[in-house]
């Protein structure tokens, strides 16, 4: 899977958002606010990636266990799959 | 771990956040000095002679996207178009479509009456996240008379509807001096018709440039600003609380807004400056690259005297909306006490100040 290039993430301090691009502006009415895991996952999707690529890469930059890394790396998709921003 | 915030008070948060940061998250891009209208009170607009020797070249399209480049490596999001009237440039698509796909949340200021079904079919391809359009007036006779064009209020309105007619986000405003304040009702039941947003502002500030406009003739009397103040829910709440809460505004620092810590503007020519009302320090992006000249306006800002002791010492001051661009127009210097906003203060202290304050002494 990888991300659309529907959004751009951008950054003010530590905060991850990402801003709709193009006709996307209509359906978004606004932006979303990505928090450190989200934001690291998206910037993985920039390139094809499996779940298992992007569980590993989570358990190893936030040192966290693979099944809470699973669980995070999961519901994070599920929204971005419910909102038609990732190609899978 | 996305977050759904709502929405204006996450904006407010990334104001402070980027302030602390000297990010420049929100730039004013003013396209053109040139209008379509010329309303007496307006402090951008060049008349007749813009095309004549000796006036500044704007920029160029390629310029602005070069511009707007570097920004955005510094930090921007928050980006407004406006002018003069940005529609009247030949060249506005060859910057805004490519804006568009930058990653910039933009709001668009017209005065929508070169807003065409063509225009508006081109907007609803990559539509900004907002258009606000400005209305003079809800009859056409004072809408003219404020605009000087024959024709413009059914050219704005025709403007109005086209954009709604593809749901581009609109927001209606409007200017108030005293040829359209009669009207303020009526254009906001305008506004209501179409199920748009409406607001009306009416401090009116003189140009910066020092041109001729005629601001004094248009100005409404700091009691009727007040009084109008009061039918607005939120601005009458907000005085409330500061004639409750006795706190002055922190006293050293003359700038309370964002710019300069988060906030620029970018003139026609290609100045890079602290507000629209505050042209300095004229810093030069295309020739220093746009790091350095945000650099300037934040030194600028940050060097800043303090107000001037009249003003630390005020007892109004708590009513007062003074900053150091008023204090640069009315008075000369970026500290010194504005008459204007003294009357409004002295007003507004009349209207909400709690009975047992002492009166200053006049
Ligand atoms: S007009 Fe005054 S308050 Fe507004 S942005 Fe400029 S300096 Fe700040
Ligand atoms: S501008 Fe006038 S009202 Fe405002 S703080 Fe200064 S002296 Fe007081």
């Amino acid at each position: 899977m990888k991300r659309k290039d529907e959004l751009m993430l951008q950054k003010v301090g530590g905060q991850a958002l990402l801003i709709p691009l193009g006709a996307k502006v209509l359906d978004m009415n606004g932006m979303v606010v990505l928090n450190t895991t989200g934001s690291f996952i998206w910037e993985l999707l920039a390139e094809e990636r499996s779940f298992e690529e992007l569980v590993s890469a989570v358990v190893e930059r936030f040192a966290v266990e693979a099944d809470r890394a699973g669980d995070d790396v999961r519901t994070f998709l599920d929204d971005l799959i419910r909102q038609g921003w990732i190609a899978l | 771990m996305t977050d759904i915030v709502e929405y204006v008070p996450l904006v407010r948060e990334l104001h402070e956040r980027a302030a602390k940061l000297k990010q420049p998250v929100n730039g004013v891009f003013e396209l053109t000095s040139l209008c379509n209208l010329r309303c007496g009170m307006c402090y951008v607009r060049q008349s007749g002679g813009d095309k004549a020797p000796g006036v500044r070249k704007e920029l160029s399209a390629s310029q602005w996207l070069e511009i707007a480049g570097q920004a955005r490596e510094n930090g921007l999001i928050f980006l407004l178009l406006t002018g003069g009237e940005v529609l009247l440039r030949n060249d506005f698509f060859e910057i805004y479509e490519p804006l568009t796909r930058m990653g910039f949340m933009i709001t668009v200021f017209t005065n929508g009456a070169l807003i065409t079904d063509s225009i508006a079919d081109r907007l609803a391809r990559c539509p900004p996240s907002r258009v606000e359009i400005s209305l003079y007036g809800a009859t056409s006779a004072t809408c003219e008379k404020i605009t000087g064009v024959p024709g413009s209020f059914a050219a704005c309105r025709a403007g109005i509807e086209n954009l709604l007619a593809r749901r581009i986000p609109l927001v209606l405003k409007s200017t108030l001096s005293r040829f359209n304040v009669a009207e303020l009702e009526a254009m906001r039941q305008m506004a209501h018709g179409w199920g748009v947003p409406f607001y009306a502002s009416w401090l009116l500030s003189r140009r910066p440039d020092k041109q001729g406009s005629e601001v004094e003739d248009y100005r409404l009397s700091a009691e009727e600003c007040v009084e109008l103040e009061a039918t607005d829910r939120a601005s009458a709440n907000e005085l409330r609380e500061a004639a409750l809460s006795e706190k002055v505004p922190d006293s050293d620092s003359n700038f309370y807004c964002k710019a300069g810590r988060a906030a620029f503007i970018v003139n026609p020519y290609g100045d890079l400056n602290v507000c629209s009302l505050l042209p300095e320090p004229a810093a030069r992006p295309l020739e220093i690259g746009f790091h350095n000249a945000w650099m300037e306006v934040v030194k600028y800002v940050d060097s800043a005297p303090a107000p001037s002791p009249e003003c630390l010492g005020c007892r109004d001051r708590v009513f007062c909306g003074r900053c150091p661009a008023w204090s640069l127009m009315e008075s000369g210097t970026l500290s010194g006490p504005v008459p204007y906003w003294c009357e409004i203060a002295r007003a507004r202290k009349k209207r909400y100040g709690r009975p047992a304050d002492p009166s200053p002494i006049e």
